[in-house]
């Protein structure tokens, strides 16, 4: 009987209190029964009480009165256990207050005094836990406290208050599953640009710009110039490696043939970064177009930041004078600049395969030496091709001769060690070997070649 | 200073509180504020002793103000003797512009002169550690650049620009008092351009700009450094020991153009030959911010390698590029719309 009252009507209200035990909730509650204490002055109080049990949430209150009153219980038990030792009196007093207050409430409504409220006993009892935490340095006394509220308040409000499928938070799991794929990663890497390589690399390549023009190159590369490549399993599909090649044509487009060639022939479709000269970097339009496609500047920290970084790397050693050349010189290789490139590949422990193009010379053959009109715009040469100054930038596709592309054998670099980088003897002869080697398969291909323009 | 064989320094040391007591010129600038801020709550740090004209407003209870003026002649005493009578262990020196300015006369005080007045305080009463702010704009916009400048690349912006000559001048007096002082720690931190929503900069207004002027048929790499990032990294050099020179920068890069379209601005392409002068008429006429020289980082590259504080020091900035230009463009449309005061300018 005591145990209704105290569950219904002073303290609870309504469906307060399966709760009741962990402090930070006593609030509500007792605003509650502050409402509720005016009530009873009037009626007597066990009606509504009554009425709130009947309806269907009829569970909670059956549920809670017996929680809230085993709290109490439990908690004055409890206390009365930790504040023996401590003798305070103020312990006792609280102790006392709160037995009263149960007292009281137990025997008849309240209708006068609602005083010692649900909000000051839990109070107390806030503070003679501290104290009697704080004094005895009691710890069992609290872990004995929690563990039977704990075991109060997870006994009776286990069932759920409204019948609910159990599948509720089923959804909730399939979003987590749903986060935790890569797919919307992936999504947000290309919407809400967390991942900048979605755009652009650290060397400028922008892969959708590149595969943008891709229908170009392509063009180029099956229907004008029809390449033919060879040996293209040369190539390692992982890893490191610097392509050597001859540079040739007045216009260079081996580099952007050989990124083609990779892309369409290699195994792996492997993407090629391939240095340009300077001077290409110094056109508006043209440094900053090449750039995206894949061209870097030809310089060794970029060259070697990209090694180190496992990329493929096209090398063009002869340079400037390897494009700048006239026609009659064609296919002669140049001097293979200071052999910087055979120091970055034993710096780096890179495998070089040497790569031979055939046909770029005829596409755009150098007709007049340039000097004085390049010395005039301020580049190293002026392209003066058949088609190129005449027929604007279509010019730019020179002339269908037929190329072939070859890749040799990789040569390993990582004999050596990297302190012979600075061996300039070393160096030397092995660019000089290199640059025979490139130029004895230039020369079996031209020998073996037809036609400049059937192949 | 390090092996404390001198017993005034040995004395120096006993007295010193526990913690470190940090210096900072230029207190009221942008970072200034900011390590002030972070400094305060930081344990380890006993007392910050700002020296600037204006009081900084985050100044708290551990801070000390002092008002020093560092375009005065006999300025260098004065700081001498603060530093003598705070027992200050670490100096950041911050007393320098974020934007260019018109009365370069004053700046020339202000950055070369004024870094001269510190180091000379620093020789009387020498300091644990220095560090300076600089930023690696100084390596100079090029098309010969490589890609990624390391810290051992010379300086080469253009010596036309004042503002970047008397950075450049101030990097080289430190460089010579790291060599004279093998006592002090200096530290140089070349921080990429300061992005992010609550600094302001020419950089910020120029990318706040409705159309925003750009070179034609250019479009540079740009590389910057979230806010957030910058103040982690002077914390990161209060806090360690690591002399040398660092540059400080948010991973990858963009294209300009990619970056003034994630800051939800259009691009005016105009061609160089006429962009430059009428930069240069504009910076006559007092009416543009940034001198006609700042045209060529809208044209060349100038990006710096990050790599020997990421591998020395694990030091890895929290925002990259992109999401520093995302961040700031983020606070931008909410100034845009009136919804945000806009930055403090100092």
């Amino acid at each position: 009987m005591a145990r209704k009252v105290l569950g219904n009507d002073p303290f609870g209200g309504a469906p307060a209190a399966p709760r009741v035990a962990k402090k930070s909730e006593a609030p509500p509650p007792a605003k509650k029964s502050a409402k509720a204490g005016a009530k009873p002055s009037v009626r007597p109080p066990p009606k509504p009480a009554r009425k709130s049990e009947a309806p269907p949430p009829a569970v909670q209150p059956e549920a809670a009165a017996p929680l809230e009153d085993s709290v109490v219980v439990a908690v004055t038990e409890v206390l009365a256990e930790a504040v023996a030792p401590v003798e305070n009196a103020v312990v006792t007093a609280a102790a006392e207050a709160v037995t009263e207050a149960a007292a009281e409430t137990g025997t008849r409504p309240v209708v006068e005094a609602p005083t010692p409220s649900l909000e000051d006993t839990v109070a107390q009892l806030d503070a003679l836990l501290d104290q009697a935490g704080a004094e005895a340095a009691s710890e069992p006394v609290l872990s004995r406290l929690a563990a039977r509220l704990r075991a109060l308040t997870l006994r009776p409000s286990a069932p759920p208050a409204t019948n609910l499928p159990a599948r509720t938070d089923e959804p909730f799991d399939a979003a987590r599953e749903l986060l935790a794929s890569d797919f919307y990663l992936r999504r947000w890497g290309q919407t809400a640009i967390r991942d900048r390589s979605e755009e652009i690399d650290e060397f400028g390549l922008d892969p959708d710009y590149a595969r943008r023009w891709q229908p170009v190159w392509d063009f180029l590369y099956e229907r004008w110039w029809r390449v033919e490549v060879e040996g293209v399993e040369n190539v390692p599909a992982t890893g490191r490696v610097a392509l050597v090649a001859n540079h040739s044509g007045a216009i260079p487009f081996d580099g952007i043939m050989l990124a083609t060639a990779l892309r369409k022939e290699h195994s792996a479709s492997r993407t090629l970064r391939w240095l340009a000269e300077d001077f290409i970097f110094h056109f508006p339009f043209a440094g900053a177009y090449v750039n995206r496609l894949g061209a870097v500047r030809a310089c060794q920290e970029n060259a070697e930041r990209l090694l180190r970084r496992d990329a493929c790397v096209a090398l063009f050693p002869e340079g400037v004078k390897g494009i700048a050349k006239p026609f009659r010189e064609r296919y002669q290789l140049q001097r293979f600049g200071r052999g910087g490139h055979i120091k970055l590949a034993i710096r780096t422990g890179t495998p070089i395969v040497p790569v031979t193009v055939v046909g770029a010379e005829e596409t755009h053959p150098m007709l007049f030496p340039s000097g004085r009109i390049a010395k005039l715009l301020g580049v190293p040469f002026v392209p003066l091709t058949p088609t190129f100054p005449l027929f604007g930038p279509l010019g730019l596709a020179g002339l269908p001769a037929r190329w072939k592309i070859v890749f040799g054998e990789p040569i390993a670099m990582d004999g050596y060690r990297p302190e012979q980088a600075e061996d300039l003897v070393l160096v030397n002869r092995l660019n000089e070997k290199l640059r025979e080697t490139i130029q004895a398969s230039l020369d079996g291909l031209l020998r073996a070649r037809q036609s400049v323009f059937k192949g | 200073m390090t092996d404390a064989k001198d017993p005034e320094q040995r004395a120096v040391a006993r007295i010193a509180p526990p913690g470190r007591v940090v210096a900072l010129t230029g207190a009221d600038g942008f970072l200034g504020r900011n390590l002030i801020g972070l400094l305060e709550d930081d344990d380890r740090v006993s007392r910050i002793v700002a020296l600037d004209v204006e009081r900084p407003a985050t100044a708290g209870r551990k801070t000390r103000f002092y008002k020093v003026d560092l375009t005065q002649p006999r300025v260098d005493a004065r700081l001498a003797e603060i530093l003598a009578s705070e027992q200050v262990e670490t100096l950041l020196h911050m007393a320098f512009l974020s934007s260019p300015t018109h009365a370069s006369a004053w700046a020339h005080e202000l950055e070369s002169v004024g870094t001269l007045h510190v180091l000379n305080a620093c020789r009387e009463r020498p300091v644990r550690k220095f560090v300076l702010w600089s930023h690696t704009m100084l390596y100079g916009a090029s098309p010969r650049n490589p890609n990624f400048i390391p810290e051992t690349h010379p300086l080469r912006a253009q010596s036309a620009s004042r503002y970047l000559r008397d950075k450049i001048e101030a990097e080289q007096v430190v460089a010579s008092f790291a060599k004279a002082s093998p006592g002090t720690l200096v530290t140089v931190l070349r921080l990429a351009p300061l992005l992010g929503p609550t600094v302001s900069n020419y950089l910020t207004r120029y990318l706040g700009r409705t159309l925003v002027p750009t070179v034609m048929g250019f479009d540079p790499l740009m590389q910057f450094l979230h806010e957030v990032d910058a103040l982690a990294a002077f914390k990161m050099a209060v806090m360690r020991d690591m002399p040398g020179v660092y540059n400080i920068v948010g991973d990858g890069v963009l294209p300009l153009s990619t970056a003034i379209q994630l800051a939800g601005r259009m691009h005016l392409p105009i061609p160089h030959p006429v962009f430059h002068p009428i930069a240069r008429a504009l910076w006559t006429a007092q009416l543009s911010e940034a001198p006609p020289t700042f045209v060529e980082y809208l044209r060349w590259i100038c990006v710096a390698d990050g790599d020997k504080v990421a591998n020395e020091l694990q030091f890895r900035p929290a925002f990259t590029t992109r999401e520093a230009v995302l961040d700031y463009a983020s606070a931008q449309r909410m100034r845009d719309a009136r919804l945000l005061r806009p930055a403090h300018t100092p």
